[in-house]
């Protein structure tokens, strides 16, 4: 598996406050790697330093084997699509035309969008389930559409790599578990993913690798399997958990009480 | 559909300017003016329709233009529906400069008033970016507020000045505020059409990007947008189209910010499609205004900006309540 993204002692933050701390993170194509830890713990901020919308301190991101800052921004986001958390629509725009707005990293200035475009816009539609929106104003949908629409936005570009920011925050169950499938095939078509979770069990249906953030730094990371410990709950999310092992899925995790320090 | 509309459009725009020429005023007839776009007339009604209805079409046309443009490149860039090209002081240092030119020069001197404008819009400006500037470009919500500080303060240094302004000036400083083209000369097109060719040029360039900012600078960043640069060059461009309307126009409201809307409501959400647009619309309002402006109360002529708001607010109440 080659690698798409690499993080060497990656740091960085808002002006003097250093939020990320040295933190070593890799994805591989066809890999999902979680990233999870408590508020606050710095994820949302790792994953703006790995876009590169957030200038590193100090430390090291390369994309596809070649420092993140020798890329131009538009070939970055040829490769690399962002899913942020919130996005402010304060104009009426339709869902194709938010979808649309996907391709500008292959568009220049002048030129309208070509067939190719066109195909890659429909194709991010239908594999969210929302072709049959296509043209209704994205203001009258909801929350959950709306991420979906995101999604669909940052697939019409077409990148190796994903970076999603808490997708499943405004999802009920049935589009959580859609997304899920979603992201499940994208993978397995080999596309690369850094999924930024406050939700374990939407986490672990996708994710081959798990990267515990606590204060900014990796506090715990690799396979499921190592990294779920009750203890880790113990001292990071300070609450404590049954973790319920499974052979025919994904394990879950029950948070049970607050923990006492 | 949307081509029926471009089409509609440069109708619109090119029936809006032969009427601004035929049924200009009183001094012509309409009979007399077509014999004049005909190659004939007397020379008398020659230099109404020529000498000064014509440099006044051309002052309307590219001063709409321009205030329509700059205002749906900054509602993009300030992610805020009711950004307009006054919202960022611009006309008001220009304006304020103006009006100082007005009560103080020398009449010999009134020639310069547009050169005073231009040097208030461009202090204005200056002021605007150092007080918004961050590191990713001029922050939106700092060029609003700091947009806000300078235009308050112009209208108290004009209010000032007014109080004590010789009264034969006074027609004068209305202009000024109110907006008018009636000073209009071919001189003043020759110099301003040339003038905002190259910050036309930039926000259309910056379509796609401004319609990705619209959005967020974040998503905007992700999706390849050089935010810091965009929005460096979107203002400066915006300020040197708002200078160059006030100095020879006054503050002509509403245009910059009823057109983007209407152009929205007909050829959708995409902010590359709307930029072209919104500048032949609203060159197509402006010379309907500046034509109601002269017509309206003959041969009383009423101030353009006046005529801009009362048609503009009766549109733009509806329009809120649209999307209430």
């Amino acid at each position: 598996m080659t690698t798409l993204l690499r993080a060497s002692a990656l740091s960085g933050g808002y002006g003097d406050d250093e939020v990320v701390r040295e933190v070593d993170l890799a994805v591989a194509e066809g890999e999902c790697v979680a990233v999870l830890g408590p508020n606050g713990a710095g994820k949302s901020t790792l994953l703006r330093l790995l876009a590169g919308i957030l200038p590193a301190s100090s430390g090291r991101v390369e994309l596809r084997g070649k420092a993140l800052q020798a890329w131009r921004r538009r070939e970055v986001a040829r490769e690399v699509g962002f899913v942020p958390q919130i996005v402010n629509f304060a104009f009426p725009v339709t869902v194709t035309e938010v979808v649309q707005q996907g391709r500008a990293p292959h568009l220049g200035p002048w030129r309208p969008p070509s067939p190719h475009d066109h195909a890659a816009v429909d194709a991010a539609l239908a594999r969210v389930g929302l072709s049959e929106r296509s043209t209704t104003a994205v203001q009258r949908l909801s929350g959950g559409e709306r991420q979906l629409v995101l999604l669909a936005r940052a697939l019409a570009s077409e990148p190796r790599l994903l970076l999603l920011d808490e997708p499943t925050a405004a999802l009920d169950v049935r589009h959580q578990l859609e997304l899920a499938g979603v992201l499940r095939q994208l993978v397995a078509e080999g596309v690369g993913a850094v999924l930024v979770a406050h939700d374990w069990n939407f986490a672990l249906r996708i994710a081959h690798r798990v990267v515990v953030l606590h204060h900014g730094r990796v506090r715990a990371a690799g396979p499921p399997p190592e990294v779920l410990r009750s203890e880790l709950f113990r001292e990071v999310f300070r609450v404590e958990v049954d973790i319920l092992w499974r052979d025919d899925g994904p394990p879950t995790v029950l948070p049970k009480t607050i923990a006492k320090t | 559909m949307r081509r029926g509309a471009d089409l509609a459009l440069v109708a619109v725009l090119l029936a809006a300017a032969a009427a601004a020429l035929v049924f200009g005023g009183p001094a012509a007839t309409p009979g007399e003016a077509l014999a004049v776009l005909s190659g004939g007339g007397s020379p008398e009604v020659r230099t109404i329709v020529l000498g000064l209805r014509l440099p006044r079409l051309g002052l309307a046309l590219v001063v709409g233009a321009s205030l329509a443009l700059a205002g749906a490149a900054l509602q993009a860039l300030l992610s805020n529906p009711l950004a307009d090209p006054f919202l960022l002081g611009i006309s008001g240092g220009g304006a304020a400069a103006a009006t100082a030119a007005y009560v103080l020069l020398p009449a010999a001197a009134l020639g310069g008033v547009p050169a005073a404008a231009m040097a208030g819009a461009a202090a204005a400006t200056g002021l605007v970016w150092w007080m918004a500037r961050g590191p990713l470009g001029p922050s939106p919500t700092r060029m609003i507020l700091a947009g806000v500080a300078v235009n308050a303060a112009a209208s108290a240094a004009i209010l000032t000045m007014l109080a004590l302004a010789p009264s034969p000036r006074l027609p004068g400083v209305i202009a000024v505020t109110m907006g008018s083209l009636a000073s209009a000369s071919a001189g003043q097109v020759a110099w301003l059409a040339p003038y905002v060719l190259v910050p036309a040029f930039v926000l259309l360039l910056h379509g796609r990007d401004l319609g990705l900012l619209a959005t967020g600078e974040e998503s905007a960043a992700a999706l390849g947008v050089e935010v810091a640069t965009v929005r460096r060059r979107v203002f400066m461009a915006a300020a040197a189209l708002c200078g160059g309307a006030v100095a020879f126009a006054g503050v002509i409201g509403f245009v910059g910010l009823v057109t983007p809307h209407l152009c929205r409501l007909v050829w959708g959400g995409s902010t590359r499609r709307l930029l072209p647009r919104a500048a032949l619309a609203g060159a197509a309002l402006t010379v309907l205004g500046d034509l109601l402006a002269r017509r309206a109360l003959s041969p009383a002529e009423l101030p353009v900006g006046v005529v801009t708001a009362l048609l503009g607010v009766p549109f733009f109440v509806a329009l809120l309540r649209r999307s209430a």
